[in-house]
């Protein structure tokens, strides 16, 4: 059956051979998920999980070794597939000795589009670039390439933001103005794939996650889904004039404070208390190690 | 095909903007003034020399050319990444690659007339007449460059920069050699010799320095026919590396 989803990717697997082409490396094993229409789906996974592998396979710049990669429905690296696309890339690096606005001229001019000089500049000031416009890129930090490189991806006005750590190289404040344009992107209607280990940030702006694992899916689902089924309460009690915590399973709330109780400990507050993304990481990674 | 002419303008600012080509072209120009001051001819055969061995210069620049501007080009686009943001969105491979070679094309093209342009200053400083077909010699110079720059683009795609120079360098001085001198590299299996030196390409199409330097006319009919012949082995070697470039990963 033909997906029209933005992404679909169904039992993806890549290997590869290792340099003396004597070991075999699986870095993605059977992974399959969507990204629906306007939605944002995170990809979480440790350095090395498989993100960047996946990322390529669903931009086209990796053939898959076995599964499939669709975009609306057609293989990625097709001409109408790639119109539709913008790519934030983990580390950008452009030709060094062209200016910000010279690149968006000629990325721009190479898609059709029809802005101006004007359009480029409106469009490096909302990536926090405004007074870099004419500089070379030699004279551009870590940070700034990453925020330019976030320009060429969103000149075209996306369906599909395919985004590998885009805030890897940004300090917090650029981190927030980041996930603010994520958020306006796909406030606009665009469909975004994010891949990270940052899970604060993620956090803050998906609708679901997958989270590899050594190539593998090891969970998958919305953040209600993941969070709100591991939903946890914090007791506070006082253990010989000392304040003591214990957080328990809120099934388990109830039996914990009688026990408490039971030991002659007083209890002095009771806390509803979610767990973080960071911990459903931690543990489907963990479980799998 | 306009994304590829952008693309090409955006390689030729590029390279120009490197020491390369700059580098390059004065290293043409200081031999063909070197060549210009080896004494002992009569002005004739200086001239005959002169022509000779600056077409020769010449010719050699466009071979260090292909590979100073190509060798490099897509294996520093791999490791600097920067084919990744390009291949991904706005470029499909064959814009790419054209692209590239369109740019580079430019570059070395405009280094060989300038280099034709110093040949033909020398000549006048030296008192010897420019024959008439220095430009179109030049000329198909240029189309034999383009085809080294081909040959360097193809290589590149699955061989390192140090090792395209001595790849491209062979078939270079092995489309330079006769049937003859091919056959007389194996004499005792001449068939087979003669059927490598058919495929291989037959660089002495573009070589009228002789005939130039002696006088000789060159008609119109085989510098249209080299041309075509140049044209035609440079497309086969960008669809042969349009196909390596395909079958690749970009990891």
């Amino acid at each position: 059956m033909v997906s029209d989803s933005p992404v679909s990717v169904e039992h993806l697997s890549r290997s590869f051979q290792t340099k003396a082409g004597l070991k075999k490396v699986e870095a993605v094993k059977d992974v399959s998920f969507t990204v629906e229409s306007g939605e944002i789906l995170g990809f979480l996974g440790h350095n090395g999980a498989g993100k960047t592998t996946t990322m390529k396979c669903v931009l086209g710049l990796l053939r898959p070794t076995s599964g499939r990669v669709r975009l609306w429905g057609l293989a990625p690296g097709s001409a109408s597939v790639r119109a539709r696309m913008g790519y934030v890339p983990e580390n950008p690096d452009y030709d060094d000795s062209f200016s910000g606005l010279e690149l968006l001229r000629a990325f721009g001019s190479m898609r059709g589009l029809s802005g101006t000089d004007p359009d480029w500049r409106r469009l490096l000031g909302r990536v926090g670039l405004q007074g870099w416009e004419n500089a070379r890129l030699r004279q551009f930090s870590k940070g700034m390439k990453q925020r330019l490189s976030l320009a060429l991806a969103l000149q075209s006005q996306p369906d599909l933001l395919v985004m590998d750590e885009p805030t890897g190289g940004l300090d917090p404040i650029a981190r927030k103005e980041f996930r603010d344009v994520i958020l306006e992107e796909n406030a606009r209607g665009a469909s975004i794939l994010l891949s990270s280990h940052l899970l604060s940030e993620v956090e803050s702006v998906v609708h679901r996650v997958v989270i590899l694992n050594r190539g593998k899916a090891v969970r998958a689902g919305t953040l209600d889904q993941l969070l709100g089924g591991e939903e946890t309460h914090r007791i506070t009690y006082l253990e010989e004039d000392n304040h003591r915590e214990m957080t328990v399973p809120s099934q388990d709330l109830q039996e914990s404070i009688d026990m408490l109780r039971g030991r002659g400990f007083s209890v002095i507050g009771v806390d509803r208390s979610w767990k973080s993304l960071e911990e459903v990481f931690l543990a489907a990674t963990e479980v799998r190690e | 095909m306009k994304a590829v002419l952008i693309f090409s303008i955006m390689t030729l600012r590029m390279l120009f903007r490197r020491r390369t080509p700059w580098g390059i072209l004065v290293g043409v120009l200081i031999a063909l003034v070197a060549i210009a001051q080896v004494p002992g001819f009569s002005v004739e055969n200086q001239g005959r020399f002169v022509l000779d061995f600056g077409l020769f210069g010449i010719e050699i620049g466009a071979l260090v050319l292909a590979l100073g501007l190509g060798a490099n080009l897509f294996p520093r686009d791999r490791e600097q990444r920067t084919v990744m943001p390009l291949v991904a969105v706005p470029l499909a491979r064959w814009q790419y690659l054209l692209g590239r070679f369109l740019g580079a094309a430019m570059v070395q093209a405009s280094a060989l007339v300038v280099s034709c342009l110093g040949l033909m200053a020398i000549l006048l400083l030296r008192g010897i007449p420019v024959p008439g077909d220095l430009f179109p010699a030049t000329l198909l110079i240029v189309v034999e460059g383009w085809f080294l720059l081909a040959t360097v683009f193809f290589f590149s795609f699955f061989a390192s920069p140090p090792l395209n120079w001595p790849l491209t360098t062979i078939l270079f001085v092995l489309s330079q050699m006769s049937v003859r001198d091919f056959v007389a590299l194996a004499p005792e299996s001449p068939g087979l010799m003669r059927g490598i030196r058919m495929l291989l390409p037959h660089a002495d199409v573009f070589h009228i320095k002789d005939p130039l330097a002696h006088g000789f006319d060159v008609s119109p009919q085989f510098f249209l026919l080299a041309v075509f012949y140049g044209l035609c082995y440079t497309a086969f070697m960008l669809s042969l590396a349009l196909s390596v470039f395909r079958s690749r990963d970009l990891k």
